[in-house]
């Protein structure tokens, strides 16, 4: 259910996607991050809908007002909403390693892709919460010296993630200078 | 240091005023006395223990007596250098000496206060050192204020170019002089100073009508208008006699009246040129032009410190002139600049035809802005990363933003252009920043 291996017939990200097809970003091979990432994101969202609902229970229990009611029901309604938005946006998360950068795409309302080239790396973080650990998942970031470029591929395994990390590092060795 | 405590000083005094009529007399100066006294005591001792050092390729300067702080920056990094002279220390012949460096929160290791002489020789051969490659480059030490001259090299400080003179001359080609007369009149055209004389009329015919005086009104409005005139002001003080200088492939600025400073940056640490049109200059023709290095942008929020004026005031000529200086080849009137698709005009109906990028051999120009027109240039071996970016209006349209990141500065973004083209133009720019860095 993960997606590690790259060439597997999965759904690939374009089946996500709808519009027209992009000339040059839909001919790199893009890898996707594992499901599991969906998992994750799935319980966070659990955990702060079920603290929001459980409180707005107990006040609609004492007090009884229907807005209240209202209100809970737009939370639950939310809730599924963002459930379904989580997949597809886990689902259009990838990233692409090729001879000279990272490519790095995401979002689903508003489409993001980063270009980062190896040279221009400062550092990489390599992170994971207790949530992703429980599902043997990691994140890995780049750093440039440009506080703008976003280049994070969460939802990797350690493995993956490690073998990222070095690769990155190892490239951005090329050339002491990021600047 | 001596002179930072005498200014705090002047502060305590003049914050203590009000204190004057409660203690009385005698009271109020022995108190001044002992704090004029702790403080001179403190930054003798302070300045007993600052010092630095040269080794190698290594600036290494240490600080402090109970929190000992020795810090060390390599000389590859040094983004920029700056000899800052306030009011006091030009008095008393001192300099200040800031240096940029990535990373930093705030300007780092600013070495204040040395001789002038000292202070162009430490930055010429800081700069000498951080410019030349790795090669042989002799162990020289230079004792700073207490620091014992551990590895001296006296044959390397007797070189002819290293001692300048204290007068400091404008070294290298003179580029540029701004007249002192334009800088007035380009902050007389600002909006605050053109409005004050509405806001001075309001504020009169409001009092004159109402007929209560009251002090406090005036007061505060007094102030507000001192607050808002500020800026100008302060921008004239800061750029008076701008003179821009080119010494082998470093840009040298000088500016300032009441605190000069001379910034050097050598040329390919320059990480974007800015050209802005205010919409009141617009009628004179002139510009500004904008420098970005890394460094300066991070820690320093209000814009107002932030030392990036490459031109304050000038016209289209001068303006071409100067770029076509820091940016070799790069023609600032004839660039390529094509607007987006006819479609963009649904998401910025006034300034689609302002809005425009264009490649050239050497950079990446973005063009923005209908009031304040703005232009950004990044050359292509300072560019960082590259991001595409499609909001849902975007891909309704078919339309989408190439953002450029560099590593001061806001980067470039060129705004809702075509879908295919934009992802030609990211390609494009990634193949040619990899290209422009590989030589180097």
């Amino acid at each position: 259910m993960s997606g590690d291996q790259p060439d597997g017939p999965r759904p690939t990200p374009e089946s996500v996607q709808p519009g027209p097809l992009e000339p040059w970003p839909e001919t790199v091979r893009w890898q996707s991050i594992s499901t599991d990432l969906i998992w994750v994101e799935l319980l966070r969202l659990a955990a702060v809908v079920a603290v929001i609902s459980i409180a707005l229970g107990i006040t609609w229990a004492v007090t009884g007002a229907w807005p209240i009611g209202v209100a809970l029901a737009a939370v639950l309604l939310f809730a599924v909403w963002r459930a379904v938005t989580i997949v597809r946006a886990v689902r259009a998360w990838g990233y692409a390693e090729r001879e000279d950068d990272l490519l790095v795409r995401h979002g689903l309302l508003v489409r993001r892709l980063s270009i980062v080239p190896y040279s221009r790396m400062q550092f990489v973080d390599v992170s994971a919460g207790p949530l992703e650990r429980a599902f043997d998942l990691a994140t890995v970031q780049l750093h440039t010296a440009a506080a703008a470029s976003d280049a994070r591929v969460p939802g990797l395994r350690p493995a993956e993630a490690s073998r990222l990390r070095d690769r990155l590092t190892a490239l951005g060795e090329d050339r002491a200078e990021g600047l | 240091m001596l002179h930072s405590a005498r200014s705090l000083v002047v502060v305590i005094a003049g914050l203590s005023w009000s204190t004057l009529s409660r203690v009385g007399f005698g009271w109020f100066v022995s108190m001044v006395i002992v704090i004029v006294l702790g403080a001179t005591v403190l930054s003798v001792i302070s300045w007993y223990n600052t010092g630095y050092q040269v080794v190698g390729r290594e600036l290494r300067i240490h600080e402090g007596l109970l929190w000992r702080r020795t810090r060390a920056i390599p000389l590859e990094r040094l983004q920029a250098v700056e000899v800052v002279r306030p009011l006091l220390a030009q008095l008393t012949g001192l300099a200040e000496l800031r240096l940029e460096v990535v990373g930093g929160g705030k300007t780092e290791a600013p070495l204040a206060f040395l001789s002038v002489a000292e202070a162009a020789a430490l930055r010429h051969r800081l700069l000498a050192l951080a410019g030349r490659p790795a090669a042989a480059t002799p162990t020289t030490a230079a004792p700073g204020a207490a620091t014992p001259d551990t590895e001296g090299h006296p044959g390397q400080v007797a070189q002819p170019g290293q001692v300048a003179p204290p007068a400091e001359p404008p070294a290298g080609r003179q580029l540029h002089l701004v007249r002192n007369k334009d800088l007035l009149v380009s902050q007389l055209l600002t909006p605050q100073a053109l409005l004050l004389p509405f806001g001075v009329a309001f504020v009169a015919v409001q009092f004159l009508s109402e007929d209560s005086w009251s002090f406090i009104a005036v007061a505060s409005t007094l102030t507000a208008m001192a607050g808002i005139l500020l800026q100008p002001v302060r921008r004239v003080l800061d750029d008076w006699q701008f003179r821009l200088a080119r010494d082998d492939d470093r840009l040298r600025i000088h500016n300032g009246l009441l605190e000069t400073r001379v910034q050097t940056v050598p040329l390919h640490r320059v990480q974007t040129v800015g050209v802005t049109w205010p919409l009141l200059w617009r009628f004179k023709g002139w510009l500004r032009l904008r420098l970005e290095v890394a460094g300066y942008a991070a820690g320093e929020p209000d814009q107002r410190n932030r030392p990036d004026r490459l031109l304050p005031v000038g016209d289209l000529p001068t303006g071409e002139a100067i770029v076509a200086e820091v940016l070799p080849g790069v023609v600032l009137s004839a660039l390529p600049l094509s607007p987006p698709p006819s479609r963009a005009r649904w998401l910025n109906p006034l300034s689609r035809q302002v809005l425009g990028a264009g490649l050239t051999e050497q950079v990446f120009a973005v063009r923005s802005g209908l009031l304040t027109r703005q232009l950004t240039v990044v050359p292509y071996a300072r560019l960082q990363s590259i991001r595409v970016v499609r909001g849902p209006l975007q891909r309704l349209l078919r339309l989408a933003t190439v953002h450029v990141d560099t590593a001061g500065g806001a980067g470039a973004a060129a705004v809702d252009r075509d879908v295919t083209e934009a992802w030609a133009l990211a390609a494009e720019l990634s193949a040619r920043g990899h290209a422009a860095r590989r030589p180097g």
